[in-house]
């Protein structure tokens, strides 16, 4: 090969020109589309305190699963990012498979809520909504789905109330919070969080946004927005495409006080691997989980990194502990296509076996 | 014949601009009938097309668009150019909440120092006394920590611009060590893909450096001290006009939270045993109820009514009931 590029000034300016056009009569069709509507499967509200909503999602047969199944995702995100579109929706996919889906809504935190702690959603929201599931169910133990953030709270909690937990499944979930790729984490190290939360209060939305696109500027802030070029001509592709940009930035303000506890918890003291965590008067110990765990982690994940999430399997004392890798990144692992064919089927397949 | 293509290139640059200036103003002309996607959705999109339009003007008019051109010299003038791809792709995030506070300090800085100030002369700050001592050494200590921030901002900038130009090297490297077998580059888009993977993969590195964190930790650190002493002057003018302040408010908020611990704990504390005791009490008049039913003699007769002991075991002992309350 003489040269990596060949360049054809022709065939360039074509390109542009090419480029221009495609924006131009694509762009404005952007302007006459409505907002995308997520895939909203219906449910019944079974559970409601102050912002917290706690739904049963009702699928178009009856459960066959004995165990029901909660849902908890991280405090950034919002519901929909299991209930997306559809096609792509976890909720909707497990139910299909059999299971008897309830879904924690933590809803959007404003002033009155900065000083929830850790303690009040771990051991007063989510509790007191295991606690519903449980009773409504008459059972004394349920299984609990905890993405992200929600993961380690899922983990956090199964190790306070191991009694009231039958099953965990641990979907793209830190563990180690300081392992060597772990960007957020290397970032977070010496930050005053005191003084951050001291003069922030509840920490918005778009400043978590703004921490998370710097993670990788030029790919989620201008590359992402080229391939929209070709699919401006493509109805469907498109509303795909603004449903998720308007699930990604619609995001909840933090609890500044859970906040601060998380950061120098998890991420400065990493505190769920070296132990010493402490919310309200419980002490959480990894050690203390013996339950059956699925660990299911994602290989390109940027935001948690697979060591992270893996460092999980060393620290339970589970005889029946499993992982799963899927390829793909941190959000693909909930609404790519891959996603609903490969996750859903197995989280069944697990449970199913252990129901 | 190579001075009429040049002319022709730069022709046609100048027509791109205009027509995709042209193009970015009627679309974001507000429409006639409200919007349905939201306006944040265009502009987001917008600058992310605009970035990447930017990056195949500024490699056309490096030369990519000359026939002939050596791609090594192509990439030395684009990087020449004052090209700085990465760091326009940084600043263009959009984020209300992460924007602005430095240009606004950067014009407040100068203000202070060209003795906009009480307490800062152009030099710097000047001895405080008097009644307005407290005031000043507040503000002294408010335009100190600005300048604190500006620097810890240009120092975290610079890690940003290094990561450009590492990106642009890795580039290069990139190119010149595609395998024999790989197909020539021969698009634009192709080019920008292979810059973007550079680009990330320099950042990344910078990024997980000691030296990054280290500029991170400190720009965000300032920026916040900032604030706290914005809040304070914004907290006394707020007690001079009789107005509440961010501390009483979430003083208040912090005293709600607690309510509502204190109310959850009564609930799931004494009532909630209690409940629990009444439920206990009905399974249990329930199992007598079916034991009477399933015995001859039961049938026979009506089923008794419960002991006394175990409704006294269930009325609420240390909480009367309202309608109790109000009759004492």
């Amino acid at each position: 090969m003489d040269t990596p590029l060949q360049l054809d000034p022709t065939r360039l300016m074509q390109e542009i020109s090419t480029f221009q056009r495609k924006l131009s009569a694509g762009l404005g069709q952007l302007r006459h589309m409505r907002e995308p509507s997520y895939a909203n499967t219906p449910r019944e509200l079974v559970y409601a305190e102050d912002k917290l909503k706690l739904y049963h999602m009702l699928g178009d047969r009856a459960p066959t699963a004995k165990t029901p199944t909660l849902i908890v995702y991280a405090l950034v995100n919002t519901v929909w990012m299991t209930d997306l579109q559809s096609d792509r929706s976890l909720v909707r996919n497990l139910l299909a498979q059999g299971e008897d889906v309830y879904l924690i809504d933590w809803g959007y935190p404003g002033g009155a809520d900065r000083w929830l702690t850790l303690d009040d959603y771990l051991n007063g929201y989510l509790d007191r909504c295991v606690e519903a599931v449980r009773q409504r169910c008459g059972l004394e133990a349920i299984n609990l789905i905890g993405i992200c953030q929600g993961g380690a709270f899922s983990l956090c909690y199964s190790a306070m109330h191991p009694d009231k937990v039958k099953n965990l499944i641990t979907m793209v979930t830190p563990v180690d919070f300081q392992t060597p790729d772990n960007m957020l984490s290397h970032w977070c190290r010496n930050l005053d969080v005191d003084r951050f939360v001291d003069a922030m209060g509840n920490i918005p939305a778009e400043l978590m946004n703004w921490v998370y696109l710097t993670l990788k500027p030029v790919r989620l802030n201008q590359q992402k927005y080229v391939g929209l070029v070709d699919i401006l001509d493509k109805p469907v592709e498109l509303e795909n495409f603004l449903r998720m940009e308007r699930w990604i930035f619609d995001s909840p303000d933090q609890a500044g006080e859970t906040f601060r506890q998380f950061i120098k918890d998890f991420y400065q003291g990493n505190k769920l691997v070296k132990g010493g965590l402490v919310i309200g008067d419980n002490e959480v110990d990894l050690r203390r989980l013996t339950l059956p765990i699925l660990n299911i982690y994602a290989e390109q994940d940027h935001l948690v990194p697979p060591d992270a999430s893996r460092a999980l399997g060393r620290r339970v004392n589970s005889t029946d502990y499993t992982e799963l890798a899927f390829k793909g990144g941190h959000i693909g692992i909930y609404v790519s296509g891959r996603a609903q064919r490969e996750v859903p089927p197995a989280i069944h397949q697990w449970l199913h076996a252990r129901d | 014949m190579s001075g009429q293509t040049g002319d022709f290139v730069k022709d046609w640059q100048v027509l791109a601009q205009q027509s995709w200036d042209a193009w970015l103003r009627q679309l974001q002309h507000p429409p006639a009938t409200p919007q349905p996607v939201g306006n944040e959705v265009l502009d987001r999109t917008l600058a992310g097309l605009k970035g990447c339009f930017d990056w195949m003007q500024g490699m056309a008019a490096a030369g990519a668009s000359q026939p002939g051109a050596d791609w090594q010299s192509l990439l030395r003038a684009w990087a020449g150019a004052g090209n700085q791809p990465f760091t326009q792709a940084f600043a263009g995030i959009d984020s209300n909440a992460a924007q602005g506070f430095i240009e606004q300090w950067q014009a407040w800085l100068r203000f202070a120092h060209a003795g906009g100030f009480p307490g800062m002369g152009a030099t710097g700050p000047v001895p405080a006394f008097g009644p307005q001592r407290e005031d000043l050494m507040q503000q002294q200590d408010l335009v100190a920590a600005v300048q604190a921030a500006v620097e810890a901002n240009a120092r975290y900038q610079a890690l940003i611009q290094r990561a450009n130009a590492k990106g642009l090297e890795l580039l290069q490297r990139r190119l010149v060590d595609r395998d024999a077998a790989s197909r020539p580059i021969d698009s634009l888009k192709a080019l920008y893909d292979v810059w973007v993977d550079a680009a990330e993969e320099a950042y990344a590195e910078i990024a997980l450096t000691d030296e990054f964190r280290t500029a991170y930790g400190d720009m965000v650190n300032s920026q916040m001290q900032v604030r706290q002493l914005q809040q304070k002057q914004t907290a006394a003018w707020c007690r001079e006009l009789g107005l509440p302040t961010r501390e009483e408010v979430s003083a208040l908020g912090e005293r709600l939270q607690q309510v509502r611990r204190e109310i959850r704990k009564q609930a799931s504390g004494d009532m909630g045993a209690e409940v629990l005791a009444l439920r206990r009490e009905v399974s249990a008049l329930r199992r007598e109820l079916a034991e009477l039913g399933a015995s001859p003699a039961g049938k026979a007769s009506p089923a008794p009514k419960p002991k006394p002991s175990v409704r006294r075991v269930a009325a609420p002992a240390r909480r009367p009931s309202a309608t109790t309350a109000r009759k004492r």
